[in-house]
């Protein structure tokens, strides 16, 4: 499975379509951080919200960019189940790649600062969020573009309107005050956290329903794939 | 590996491609897959090598490494023939050095290793084709389902293909294979299945599917239209030749069964051609 893992990545990464969501990511990081400087967690949290439909559009790119014929040869080779666990694996490395460059991002531009009064959060504990607020984007991204994905959605326009979808649902839903906000991912909450009083039960339920949301979604997926054959 | 009572149809409200296919075929055997166009070929052959899952039904006793070679190889992907092939008979599960070696035998057999630094868009229909045919047999494989593999082949690879097929089976393998240019002569003891309807028959082997050798003597400005019109009428062109001096043999050749038809090195037609004996090409 890491052979097809590596071998997805490689035609990805060979097409130069990655370069895409890439610099979408950087625009809108750019955009983000050229406002003026925050501290760590509360600019991460912010990151994370915004990278999350940019994640999700990148893995939709990276299972389209294979052809059917081509999906179906490695279906042959490794079997349904190492099949689909591969694509979203290769997706999940290159999400966690942009995600670097995310972390890595606002120090080159001087878009973070330490901590200003005495009640402000250090620098490694600022990191430590921030790395966390991304991490709970990732399975929750790679989870909406594998289902915008051709392969599971058959046609295009059905996919950017899974993507767009999403990526609204999950900002819209999560304002505070939200009537539903179970059917997004908690990227929203997750920032008011790090910015806020994270508390460690906070942390550990926003944990488990960023898990259990990519999880339900990751089903949809996995189901449409079957259904589609 | 059995095929048991498979139905399958693309979409939820579409009709059904497959009704209630039931059908076995064991290591060391080979079935051709015959029909016309849009009957459902492919759609086997894809439920055998579990491309596609049975709506109805179920596959079993399918063996673990399965080799298909589809219809049109995807042929547009940003790797070169040699990043391509490696990289596939690493996903087969061959390691760094096996697949380097496999690569290169195959690459060396197919007539494929001056383009092993090609970009497979670069490629020509007939050389993505035989890389689709090295893909899936890079690594032995248990099942190699061709489907078409003659198509656009040149005509040292036709001959290679029953070679390979042979090798399978000699390994204990199955083969299934489709055909509709009457290249399967070339498999004599394949069992031929027919798909029509979305069900499929065996044709039983029976002493009416002996079939004669008829030599013809042609201009040679009008060889190729004789040829592409014996072809269209379901003969099968075994060999053609420059010169008519007539043959060291009877003029009237014995009636012979199909599993002796492979052609001759030596005699003198210009052309030799059976009769089609049932079977749809």
């Amino acid at each position: 499975m890491i052979a097809l893992v590596r071998l997805r990545l490689a035609g990805f990464l060979r097409t130069g379509r990655a370069l895409a969501p890439l610099l979408a990511g950087l625009v809108a990081l750019g955009t983000l951080y050229g406002g003026g400087r925050a501290q760590p967690a509360e600019a991460y949290g912010v990151s994370a919200v915004v990278l999350f439909p940019v994640l999700a559009w990148q893995t939709k790119i990276l299972l389209d960019v294979e052809p059917d014929v081509q999906r179906r040869l490695a279906q042959v080779s490794v079997g349904v189940a190492r099949e689909r666990s591969a694509g979203l694996l290769a997706a999940g490395v290159a999400a966690l790649a942009t995600v670097a460059v995310a972390l890595v991002f606002p120090w080159l531009v001087g878009g973070v600062t330490g901590p200003v009064d005495p009640g402000d959060r250090s620098v490694p504990v600022g990191l430590a969020l921030g790395l966390w607020a991304h991490l709970l984007v990732v399975p929750a991204a790679v989870a909406l573009g594998a289902l915008a994905s051709r392969a599971s959605v058959g046609g295009a326009g059905y996919g950017v309107a899974v993507l767009a979808l999403g990526g609204v649902g999950a900002v819209v839903l999560g304002l505070t005050g939200s009537v539903a906000p179970w059917l997004a991912p908690p990227l929203m909450a997750t920032a008011r956290a790090s910015a806020g009083d994270a508390a460690a039960l906070t942390l550990l339920g926003l944990s488990v329903w960023a898990l259990a949301w990519s999880a339900a979604v990751v089903g949809g997926y996995l189901w449409r794939r079957r259904a589609q054959g | 590996m059995r095929l048991e009572n498979v139905w399958l149809r693309y979409h939820r409200r579409g009709p059904w491609v497959l009704r209630g296919v039931d059908v076995r075929i064991g290591p060391g055997e080979v079935a051709v897959v015959l029909g016309r166009n849009g009957v459902g070929k492919s759609t086997l052959l894809q439920v055998a090598a579990g491309v596609l899952r049975p709506g109805r039904g179920r596959v079993s006793d399918r063996p673990g490494r399965v080799g298909w070679v589809p219809e049109r190889f995807p042929a547009d992907q940003p790797f070169t023939v040699a990043r391509y092939l490696t990289g596939m008979a690493r996903v087969a599960g061959l390691g760094r050095s096996a697949a380097d070696d496999a690569v290169t035998a195959w690459t060396d057999r197919l007539g494929l290793a001056r383009f092993r630094a090609v970009r497979l868009p670069e490629l020509s229909k007939g050389t993505a084709q035989k890389v689709g045919l090295a893909q899936a047999i890079l690594r032995p494989p248990g099942l190699l389902v061709l489907d078409e593999p003659w198509e656009g082949l040149d005509a040292a690879t036709r001959e290679l293909v029953p070679e390979l097929i042979d090798e399978v089976l000699a390994a204990d393998g199955a083969v299934l294979v489709s055909d509709h240019r009457g290249e399967t002569v070339r498999l004599p003891g394949a069992r031929r299945w027919t798909v029509a309807d979305g069900a499929l028959t065996e044709e039983t082997p029976s002493a009416d599917e002996a079939v004669a050798v008829v030599e013809v003597a042609v201009p040679a400005s009008r060889v190729a239209g004789t040829v592409a019109r014996l072809r269209a009428d379901g003969h099968q062109i075994l060999r053609v030749r420059p010169d008519a001096a007539p043959p060291a043999r009877p003029a009237a050749p014995p009636i012979r069964p199909a599993g002796e038809l492979a052609p001759e090195r030596s005699g003198g037609t210009d052309a030799m051609v059976e009769p089609a004996t049932g079977e749809a090409r």
